[in-house]
């Protein structure tokens, strides 16, 4: 098991975001985190980042337990991770950009450099070219070239493919594809039911904090709970059917 | 025609040596150590307030331990001030640790409230405090006993002295800028949630840089003391010195090796230009000067005038080559 969250609760005052939830993730695996808007997953997903820090639970990453430890230490032991709304590094180019990543295990500035050129390359950017310059398409390309220059084991993917036009989705799941043909464990958080459906292999799916069904695509998309939760209770098939 | 940057540096450093050569004159050499001397300050004060962003308001406190301990030696047990500078680099490194401990765990502008905060109960202290001469302040060596007391009489040893310094300055930002640490700064300042994200060990980064900022603005304060021969908490602690780091740095561009040069080569000729035109009736004119830079940097070009100089000379040489 590479990753595993028991039992997460995080609560904002009177207000649970996310309820109990749990997550296997064996090495390898790609799976989609999907649910309707202020479901929890984004909650959820921050917790598994290290950016928030459970109110009850645990998580352990590859046998270790990293319930309480920052993102930059999450970082470290292999878990990359990228944002809803790209933050690139906007005075810096795109392979500065990169370097910042591939700094974490390349101290060096000639090896970092070199890690962060073939990132660059695998992921079809350009370079020289300013952040700043960049279009969204580019921007979320950046974040992820940025991340792998780390070296994860587990990837997590913000809703990283949301916003793109269909030509420039099909380029992004092909990266993704990639990316997982490298032997890295991808969690992938996304609206986008293509994606679902096109590259995992498990999804799990929040409602109200909650995890309300789990299994692949295809069969969570038959699921009451996942219908009601996405259209309301008036779409319930009857039953029987 | 294009100027390579090496060129550009060999050129930038030809004409500060040949500077008080060329303008023998006190009045010009005065200009020309005071120039440096903003340019030592601005540039220590660029790596945590421009490259880290992490916008310190109250450098002068390091600038006032810098001066201080020089002057408190010499009063103390007549040693020549110059002895100081290491005890000044020392207590403003410990004192950035205090500071930066407790206020970089925050996020927002807590850190530049707290360097507010401190440096201003640092200049009342020093205003009443005897041991360091109160309001008074402290007193240099009139006439050199010997070399080590720095005493001259003309400004050229000083003028050379300080630009030593600030090619020492110069030299360690731009390894900074090279290496990891450099990248991990400007990360910093453009999303501290990007860069924990990549492994970024933020704070430690943050108290690096405040640490290497306020040693090389202690060792500003030091110079400052050694060639006046006289501080008092107002030259020392007082909030214009932390103020004209941050406009000269700003006015230059804030972030860039060579911005805080840019910014004191514009400030502090129009300074003297200004008390020269008004002398004693243009009291407060700094401050009002300090204001109107402020108020155009950020609304007109916040990247400062290094920045501004980078988008325009493209189009400059497109139009040379069109013509």
């Amino acid at each position: 098991m590479l990753l595993e969250a028991k039992n997460v609760s995080k609560a904002f005052g009177d207000f649970r975001a996310v309820a109990g939830a749990d997550l296997a993730v064996d090495e390898g695996e790609i799976i989609g985190l999907i649910g309707p808007n202020g479901a929890g997953k984004s909650t959820f997903f921050n917790c598994l980042a290290g950016e928030t820090m459970p109110t009850t639970g645990a998580i352990s990453f590859a046998g270790k337990d990293v319930t309480f430890a920052p993102s930059e230490a999450r970082a470290r032991l292999g878990i990359g991770r990228t944002f809803q709304v790209p933050t690139t590094f906007e005075d810096m180019s795109v392979l500065h950009n990169v370097m910042v990543g591939a700094f974490l295990r390349h101290p060096h500035r000639d090896d970092a450099r070199e890690r962060a050129l073939r990132v660059v390359e695998l992921t079809g950017l350009r370079a020289e070219q300013p952040a700043r310059s960049l279009g969204t398409p580019g921007r979320k390309r950046l974040e992820i070239a940025r991340v792998l220059a780390t070296e994860p084991r587990l990837l997590l993917l913000d809703e990283s493919l949301a916003g793109l036009t269909p030509a420039e989705l099909r380029e992004a799941i092909a990266l993704v594809r990639r990316i997982h043909a490298m032997g890295i464990t991808i969690v992938i958080v996304e609206h986008i039911m293509e994606v679902i459906m096109t590259l995992t292999k498990r999804v799990l799916v929040f409602n109200q904090g909650r995890v309300i069904a789990s299994g692949t695509p295809e069969q969570v998309v038959r699921e009451e709970a996942v219908i009601e939760a996405y259209l309301g209770r008036a779409h319930r098939r009857p039953a029987g059917q | 025609m294009t100027l390579s940057p090496r060129l550009g540096i060999c050129l930038l450093a030809a004409v500060l040596l040949a500077y008080p050569l060329m303008l023998p004159s006190a009045f010009y050499r005065d200009i020309g150590v005071t120039f440096l001397l903003a340019a030592i300050s601005a540039s220590a004060w660029n790596i945590v307030g421009g490259y880290a962003g992490q916008v310190s308001v109250g450098h002068s406190m390091f600038f006032g331990l810098g001066a201080y301990l020089p002057l408190l030696f010499y009063n103390l047990w007549g040693w020549p001030p110059v002895a100081g500078i290491p005890a000044g680099m020392a207590l403003s490194v410990a004192l950035a640790l205090v500071i930066g401990l407790p206020t970089f765990r925050l996020t927002g502008h807590y850190f530049s409230m707290a360097t507010i905060a401190v440096a201003e109960l640092i200049h009342i202290f020093a205003g009443t405090w005897d041991f360091v001469g109160a309001a008074i302040g402290l007193q240099g060596p009139a006439t050199a006993r010997n070399l080590w007391d720095l005493t001259f009489r003309s400004e050229l040893p000083y003028y050379y002295i300080f630009l030593a310094v600030l090619a020492l300055v110069l030299v360690t930002t731009a390894l900074v800028e090279r290496r990891r640490f450099g990248f991990y700064l400007r990360a910093i300042k453009a999303s501290e949630r990007a860069a924990k994200s990549l492994g970024v060990p933020v704070r430690q980064t943050k108290m690096r840089a405040l640490a290497l900022s306020a040693a090389f603005t202690s060792v500003a304060g030091s110079l400052y003391v050694i060639k006046t021969g006289f501080i008092d908490p107002d030259s020392g602690f007082g909030i214009l010195v932390s103020v004209q780091m941050v406009i000269v740095a700003a006015l230059g561009g804030a972030g860039t090796l060579f911005g805080p040069l840019v910014g004191a080569l514009i400030l502090i000729p129009l300074q003297t230009a200004t008390n020269s035109w008004f002398g004693g009736g243009g009291t407060g004119l700094t401050y009002i000067l300090y204001g109107g830079i402020i108020v155009l940097i950020a609304r007109f070009e916040p990247g400062g005038l290094f920045d501004l100089w980078h988008r325009l000379s493209p189009r400059l040489r497109k139009r040379a080559h069109a013509a």
